[in-house]
């Protein structure tokens, strides 16, 4: 099948904070796309197709979405979808819609405060309530008996769960838009009390309040909307079954073949032939499992350049953390990444996750030339 | 939902509580604070000219920001559409039957929702000319409730042409 060329074309973020008690997720989005078209240097109306990735237990009431709408635009009646996903599903979703020729332009947006519901509780009912919900799992206990897994299967210590969240850490301090933007060491990591072991308080990634806005234009527009747009050249995304027990979880075969699947798509060998990669990594043994599954050392390696904007363990808006990447990843190839930036960076990858323990991963391969 | 499990194996009991607390942001709260002082207040886009009630910091139509001082709109107004409500409401003690309307204050030029009360379901219609009736003094809390209802105010009835454009 002959692809279209279709690129990002802007991206904007508000920083990201634990708590913002001083504008709604509304407000906060209103302003995110104001920046994202200004980046373009288009209105609104330049876009054929409005999508959003949200969920609404974050926003706590059924069809929150339509929230958005007074932003995205709702007069005169425009197309427009939601995705009960997170963000960058509804890129991938837009990403399809311009290959079938239904449209040129396509605005994503995300957004839903972290802090005004109990993502705990959510977490839990997203878990089947026969089995697993009733007895009380929440995300961080299924991140633990994930991460309790891999380090039998793997030999991976504490230590190196803390060198891999020190890393990121360390990067963080690079990216205005991160929730923690200090160093901090591994020794430090590893004194930080368990929250459920083998996960320690300071290896958890700290939800907030953002929103976010991504910008898809195919070619022929994209060109006049930003002079570096980053090229989508491949992506594919695949899912695992929900329940835990049914599952590997020391391993993510659905990241393994949506990476390959993505790869081949866009004729790259392998992931070692690309600059910059973004995970979807909220706990250090995510970023081990899916560093493996694309084919890269899981502890170690300098090249490609992994969450040089720091990552989820910066700072993990949920239902937002996926489009982020998406985001980061044209930023490194547009020359907008400021001081997180990877020198000459040409290629990267950007992932994205959904579920508990990486039950659904999509990726992105982008390029700074047309495919 | 239906009845409770009578037989527990053939049925697992799920009760959902997840507590939200919104902000009410920075925007809002000037809104929310000036019901407390009997006020209604809105927000003007910078393109249209239009005024939103409750305000929006954003015109949903034209995506221009609205001017960052609120316009102080009448807490007087006219019936657009009505229901006369005959069915009981979630978490309300009304006498039934009632009436919710969408009532477009003199100022505004979209409309909000409140009841119609002091006349009979039967006597509102749409152009009737009504006015906020608020909560005492020193009960007002800066929130939706502060008002507690329309009642019409005797003057003569705007025309449905003046009505139709603001449903």
């Amino acid at each position: 099948m002959k692809l279209r060329d279709v690129a990002v074309v802007a991206f904007a973020q508000e920083p990201l904070v634990a708590h913002d008690e001083h504008r709604t997720a509304q407000e906060l989005l209103y302003l995110t796309a104001r920046r994202a078209l200004a980046e373009a240097g288009v209105e609104r109306d330049a876009f054929d197709l409005q999508l959003a990735g949200s969920a609404d237990y974050v926003d706590g009431k059924p069809f929150g979405f339509v929230q958005s709408l007074d932003v995205t635009g709702s007069w005169p009646p425009r197309q427009d979808s939601h995705l009960e996903m997170d963000a960058a599903f509804a890129a991938y979703y837009g990403w399809l819609r311009v290959q079938a020729e239904e449209c040129d332009t396509v605005m994503v947006v995300g957004y839903g405060k972290n802090s005004e519901g109990d993502l705990d509780r959510v977490s839990n009912i997203r878990l089947d309530p026969y089995y697993q919900a009733a007895i009380g799992l929440e995300v961080t206990s299924t991140s633990a008996l994930q991460a309790s897994a891999y380090m039998a299967r793997s030999g991976a210590a504490d230590r190196d769960l803390a060198e891999t969240v020190a890393r990121c850490r360390a990067a963080g301090v690079g990216n205005p838009e991160a929730l923690l933007q200090e160093i901090a060491s591994a020794d430090d990591l590893q004194k930080t009390p368990w929250a459920v072991e083998p996960l320690r308080r300071g290896y958890l990634a700290p939800t907030g309040d953002t929103a976010v806005c991504l910008l898809l234009a195919a070619e022929g527009k994209a060109e006049a909307m930003c002079a570096r747009p980053a090229w989508i050249h491949g992506a594919d995304q695949r899912t695992e079954m929900q329940s835990l027990g049914a599952r590997e979880l020391a391993a993510s075969e659905s990241a393994k073949l949506a990476a390959e699947h993505a790869l081949a798509m866009a004729g790259v060998k392998s992931a070692r032939a690309v600059d910059v990669v973004e995970l979807s990594a909220t706990t250090p043994v995510e970023e081990m499992i899916l560093r493996e599954a694309i084919g890269l050392d899981p502890r170690g390696g300098t090249s490609p350049a992994i969450n040089p904007s720091g990552g989820p363990l910066c700072g993990n808006p949920f239902m937002m953390t996926g489009l982020v990447r998406l985001g980061e990843a044209f930023r490194q190839l547009a020359g907008k990444a400021g001081e997180h930036a990877v020198p000459g960076a040409r290629r990267a990858i950007a992932h994205a996750a959904q579920g508990h323990c990486l039950q659904q991963n999509l990726f992105f391969v982008l390029g700074s030339e047309k495919r | 939902m239906s009845e409770p499990p009578k037989d527990p194996v053939k049925y697992v009991d799920t009760s959902l509580h997840l507590p939200y607390r919104y902000a009410a942001g920075d925007f809002r709260a000037r809104y929310l604070r000036a019901l407390k002082d009997k006020r209604i207040l809105g927000s003007r886009c910078t393109t249209t000219g239009r005024v939103f009630v409750p305000p929006v910091i954003n015109s949903p139509e034209s995506f221009a920001p609205v001017e960052p001082e609120l316009v102080e709109v009448s807490d007087k107004g006219v019936v657009t559409t009505f229901c006369i409500v005959n069915i009981p409401v979630i978490g309300r003690e009304l006498e039934l039957p009632y009436v919710a309307a969408s009532v477009a204050l003199d100022g505004a030029d979209i409309s909000i929702f409140s009841l119609i009360q002091e006349c009979k379901p039967e006597a509102v219609r749409m152009g009737l000319r009504v006015q906020a009736v608020w909560k005492p003094d020193g009960e007002r809390r800066g929130d939706h409730e502060d008002i507690l209802y329309f009642r019409p105010t005797g003057e003569p009835d705007a025309s449905l042409e003046s009505v139709m454009h603001r449903l």
